[in-house]
């Protein structure tokens, strides 16, 4: 008697191998597409043209150039100037104080820049900038 | 014999290719500017923009990808931003790395001028 015997070799289902590999490749466009972006958050106070004499002189003036940060009138590289800003902050109390304006010359780059700034928030100030505007003053 | 193509899996496909476009489509799309980031260590999850504001190799200012005078930034961010509460005005600002003060300060003014919570983006510096 022939005994019925299942063939022991089954191709699998090609089918559903596109379905397969079209998944995968969602798969991973959502996952390269997901990722959170890391940055640095900076809280502006708000501009103003006129300010009290007397609230400005209380403020810490920073001055950035391509190759230095000035404070007090003393340039500095970035770590001596972490020190000092943040003994300088330290001292300060209200948080009006803690408001640090900063001045760049106009090449200083961004990168600079944005040490500064981390370095500044780190040590409690807020960034606030001082910016040179035009003016025309007619002469008769 | 004939062989037919199996069409019951078509409506699949069909729905695949939909969420891939979908995903894909980005309404705030700037994967055309051409920036590098500043490179930065301890940086924080920058969470989600309302609007994206970049500033890219050659020193052109764009908002959501589309290219604008600094002029015109702060009373379109405003009419992007409305009514949104303090600390959920995320705008991301992204920088090219060379770009000059001259360049970049005016932006932030115009942020700052249009009530927007801003958030540098950055790289994070590779741990060593």
């Amino acid at each position: 008697m022939k005994l019925p015997r299942r063939q022991l070799l089954v191709d699998p289902p090609a089918a559903s191998s596109s379905d397969i590999a079209f998944i995968l490749i969602i798969f991973f466009l959502v996952c390269a597409s997901v990722q959170p972006e890391t940055g640095l958050a900076q809280t502006l106070p708000r501009t103003e043209e006129k300010k009290e004499r007397k609230q400005q002189s209380k403020n810490l003036e920073v001055s950035i150039t391509p190759s230095s940060i000035i404070l007090n009138g003393s340039p500095l590289q970035l770590e001596e100037f972490r020190k000092r800003i943040t003994t300088a902050l330290q001292a300060k109390k209200r948080a009006e104080d803690k408001v640090v304006v900063v001045k760049s010359t106009a090449t200083t780059h961004y990168d600079h820049w944005i040490r500064v700034s981390q370095a500044i928030a780190r040590a409690g100030g807020t960034v606030t900038l001082e910016l040179q505007s035009e003016r025309t003053i007619t002469v008769d | 014999m004939t062989a037919s193509v199996p069409s019951f899996a078509m409506g699949d496909i069909g729905f695949l290719l939909l969420i891939f476009f979908v995903i894909l489509a980005r309404v705030q799309d700037d994967s055309h500017v051409q920036w590098d980031p500043a490179v930065l260590r301890d940086l924080e999850g920058a969470g989600s923009p309302l609007a994206n504001v970049a500033i890219d190799s050659a020193y052109r200012t764009y908002l959501n990808g589309e290219e604008l005078k600094n002029e015109l930034l702060a009373p379109r961010l405003n009419a992007i931003l409305g009514n949104a509460p303090v600390g959920q005005r995320n705008v991301f600002l992204k920088v090219h790395r060379e770009a000059q003060a001259q360049h970049f300060e005016p932006v932030i003014q115009a942020i700052g001028e249009a009530g927007g919570d801003l958030v540098h983006i950055l790289e994070p510096e590779p741990e060593q």
